[in-house]
Order: C-alpha cells, then structure tokens, then sequence
C-alpha cells in the first residue's frame, strides 16, 4: 500500500493512495492516516490507484475525518473506482466525506 | 488457457477448491491470493471477484478477532463451490462460539454514526455485496453460507 502526501496550501493536504486498502494495506496507513488528519484543516484524498477496500480501510479514512470535521475542516474523497465507491456508499461514509470526480471540483470543496 | 477453456471451467459445477487458514490475522494475507487463483481458473468476473474478497476479509476477520479473540492454533476454513453456473458459494467454517452474524441489526451507517463509534459496517457490506447468506450452527462452531452470482461472460 502506498501513500504519498503534499501540502497544497497551508493546512490544506492531499494525501494519494496507491493499491488495496485491505487489512495489511489499512494497518500500513493508518497511523500516518491519523497525523495527517491531526494536521489539516482541508484534506483531499486521492483513491483513483486504489484497487479494493474493506472495512478496514473505511476505518483509516473515518478516524481522519472525524478529527478534521471535529475542528470544522473538510476532507473530500477524490476519483475512487466504481467498486470502491460503490463500499463508500454501502457504508454510508459518503455523506460524511463527499467523494467528487471532478479533481477541481474536490478542490472547490476545501475552501 | 484458451477462450474455450474459460468456458469450461466457468462452467464448472461442484466442489472448487478450498483454503485453511490459521487464526492469525497475518495469515489473512493468503485470502485474496486464494481469491485471485481461483478467479484465473474459473472466470470469475472483477466486480464478482471484488464482492468476494470484501465478503470474505469481513467474514474471516471477524471470526479471528471476534470469534477466537486472539487464541492461537484455530482454523478457518473456507470452501469455494459452484452449486450451479453462475452462482459460486463460499462456506465458511469456525470452531469459535455460537454467533450468527446475519441476526443482528444492521448499524447505522457510517455517517449516523455518533462521535467515537466506528465500525459495524461488515454486516451492512455483506448485505450489498453477497447475493445470498446463510448461517448454520454446527454441533462446535459456526458455518456461514456466502453466495455471489457469476454471470457467463458474453
């Protein structure tokens, strides 16, 4: 599993995801999943190289969020694939965290 | 393997395969490896592929933390079989205590979900991605039923 980050303006972070968000994939994020969150005021999260994700793996993108939304920021998911989008929604983290398609439009949303 | 050979196995009707795991949540890594080969031989969809590896992470973590909580030596065993073409059923078989994981309530979803609660999705995600579920308590354990339609590609 692999994540990247990079600040895009002060406070507001984009982290990229990169492979399966299983177990092993969520237990290898999750602790920089929380500083990261601990850290931002906007955070996009960048799913399009993410391949699958189980509970787990919404677990490493709730705890984030909940810190961020705690502290009135926003955090927004961007360009998941149809399957792992289609868990976002089962879930129901979609109304927690929008996910958008449109990377501008993700942008947008931060502000 | 030929376009024709895919038919075949697709086609294939009985027991197809299965895998013992032990109850360690490192050996969970075998899972989707197991999931992949047998997807190769039988012509298993992506999307039919995916709904099976989500199912199963769900239903085999739980039993490796919930079920045995943390006791060494267990087993976990899951069996792959296709009653009919296009319908692939997954059982899988524990030694923990009696828990039927389909009889609960659903919780809410994580968006209702109150400040510090987090989780409970699996039974939510069985639900949307298995097409058909069924529990079954054995005389020392649990065996769950997990179907997934497989329709013949065109």
């Amino acid at each position: 599993m692999g994540i990247q980050t990079e600040e895009l303006a002060p406070g507001i972070n984009k982290v990229i995801l990169d492979g399966s968000l299983d177990i092993a994939g969520a237990a290898a994020i999750d602790l920089r999943m929380n500083v990261i969150g601990g850290a931002s005021k906007g955070l996009l999260v960048d799913l399009q190289k993410v391949t699958f994700i189980g509970s787990m793996g919404l677990r490493a993108l709730v705890a984030p969020a909940r810190a961020i939304l705690g502290r009135k920021g926003k955090m927004v998911i961007f360009g998941p694939n149809e399957l792992v989008e289609q868990v976002l929604k089962t879930s129901g983290i979609d109304t927690m965290i929008p996910v958008y398609h449109d990377y501008d439009a993700a942008l947008a949303a931060l502000q | 393997m030929t376009a024709n050979d895919m038919d075949v196995a697709q086609d294939q009707i009985g027991y197809l395969g299965q895998l013992v795991l032990g109850s360690r949540l490192s050996d969970m890594e075998r899972l989707p490896v197991w999931v992949e080969s047998l997807a190769a031989t039988h012509g298993i969809a992506e999307n039919v592929k995916f709904a099976i590896n989500l199912c199963l992470e769900e239903v085999v973590s739980n039993v490796i933390r919930h079920g045995y909580r943390g006791k060494a030596e267990q087993l976990v065993t899951v069996q792959c079989t296709s009653p009919r073409a296009g319908y692939l059923v997954f059982t899988v078989d524990d030694d923990a205590a009696p828990f039927n994981p389909l009889a609960g309530t659903a919780l809410p979803t994580i968006g209702e979900q109150d400040e510090g609660q987090i989780g409970g999705q699996g039974i939510r995600l069985l639900r949307g991605f298995a097409a058909t579920l069924e529990y079954e308590a054995r005389p020392a354990g649990n065996r769950l039923h997990i179907g997934f339609l497989n329709p013949a590609r065109a």
